[in-house]
């Protein structure tokens, strides 16, 4: 060993304070907070569905409730997990989460070619607030994560990036969800869909810099 | 001789808990299984720093190794991030021989087959892995590795680029 590394290790063992170990759990938590918050944030600000409000639901809010939460709890396992590297250790649970959501904009797409939707049915103003308010709520979502995900040593910076989009636009679609009355599969195939690539483009581009180690 | 994986996970987790004894012995062992991990995987004159800096990781990320599990596939990972991370800052060596005595005296077979450099260069198209190695282990120049693969330069640099963005993505791969 040169004198340079025996020079390094007695600094590293200088500094050697004990450390708590990263707990994937601990990043889950955050994120279900954050989630729970973001909901209660719309369901306050916004109101609750109206069929909500008087004890029933169109069986489209249970669809799509669960399609969102199961894709961001999946994709957000995976990145709480990126923490904590290791050679073999792989998590591709996201990816079936993410096929099953995609059925939702793939049925709208393939409806619309069979009949094109009236504009109405798309309702671009409610979209927009759809998408702002989802990625308002996926923006708190997705900030915890990223930070959370820093003190661990993530191998792939990209990869995390567009799966903590994902997974926070996914939880800040599920949050608006609570609100947003609409049940037809034109307006949720494109404004519930919208958000989560949105997320993870923006995920994509802004998340590597801040991760790398 | 270097320590075997169940003594380097003990000497990992009474690190964590801050005995600076167990850590020193660790750093030590994890000095001398990095050099053997990185012979022949990056020109010698860089070996040094690539180890150190590993080292450093190491230390700055102590607290994502889970006690649970096994240590070399944690170092492993750490030692494959800071290889790409290196060969991507190299871009033309003095023509050095590599040291044949740091390939030899193999440890724990089975691990570092499981989890070796040579593995992941495996996992990539062979002709990015070809000039991959020529250009950033065995520090030809873009010119030279150009002439020995048929490849025009400019493919040479789009696959080095892309052999290491894929291997990037593919480090907790075994």
């Amino acid at each position: 060993m040169s004198i340079s590394a025996n020079s390094l290790i007695e600094g590293l063992v200088e500094e050697l304070e004990p450390v708590r170990t990263l707990k994937p759990k601990n990043g889950l938590a955050i994120v279900g907070g954050l989630t729970l918050f973001a909901l209660i944030a719309v369901a306050a600000t916004l109101g609750v569905r109206n069929n909500l409000m008087i004890g029933m639901a169109h069986e489209m809010f249970f669809l799509r409730s669960g399609v969102l939460l199961m894709l961001g709890t999946a994709t957000a396992i995976t990145v709480v997990n990126m923490a904590r590297p290791g050679v073999g250790k792989l998590n591709r649970g996201w990816i079936w989460a993410l096929i099953t959501a995609a059925l939702f904009p793939l049925t709208a797409a393939i409806m619309s070619a069979i009949a094109m939707p009236p504009v109405e049915a798309l309702r671009p103003m409610e979209g927009l607030k759809c998408l702002a308010v989802s990625g308002i709520a996926a923006l708190a979502i997705g900030t915890g994560l990223t930070l959370w995900l820093r003190q661990g040593a993530p191998t792939s910076p990209e990869r995390a990036g567009w799966l903590i989009g994902l997974a926070s636009g996914a939880l800040g679609a599920a949050a608006y969800n609570i609100h947003c009355p609409f049940n037809d599969i034109y307006y949720v195939g494109l404004w519930f869909t919208i958000p989560v690539i949105l997320s993870a483009v923006v995920g994509r581009l802004l998340v590597p810099h801040l991760i790398r180690w | 001789m270097i320590a075997s994986e169940e003594t380097f996970r003990q000497l990992m987790i009474k690190a964590q808990g801050g005995d600076k004894l167990c850590y020193s012995s660790l750093l030590v062992e994890c000095d001398k299984w990095l050099r053997r991990y990185y012979a022949r995987k990056i020109n010698p004159s860089a070996i040094d720093d690539l180890v150190q800096e590993t080292l450093i990781s190491v230390h700055r990320k102590r607290a994502s190794y889970d006690p649970a599990r096994a240590f070399l596939p944690w170092l492993a990972a750490i030692g494959r991030y800071r290889w790409i991370d290196s060969l991507r800052k190299i871009y033309r060596h003095e023509h050095d021989h590599l040291y044949e005595e740091m390939v030899a005296d193999p440890q724990d077979e089975d691990v570092t087959a499981k989890v070796s450099l040579e593995r992941l260069l495996g996992m990539i198209p062979q002709k990015q892995a070809e000039v991959i190695s020529l250009v950033k282990i065995e520090g030809l120049s873009i010119i030279e590795a150009a002439a020995k693969t048929g490849q025009s330069e400019s493919l040479v640099k789009v696959n080095i680029h892309r052999g290491l963005k894929k291997m990037s993505a593919l480090i907790e791969s075994e």
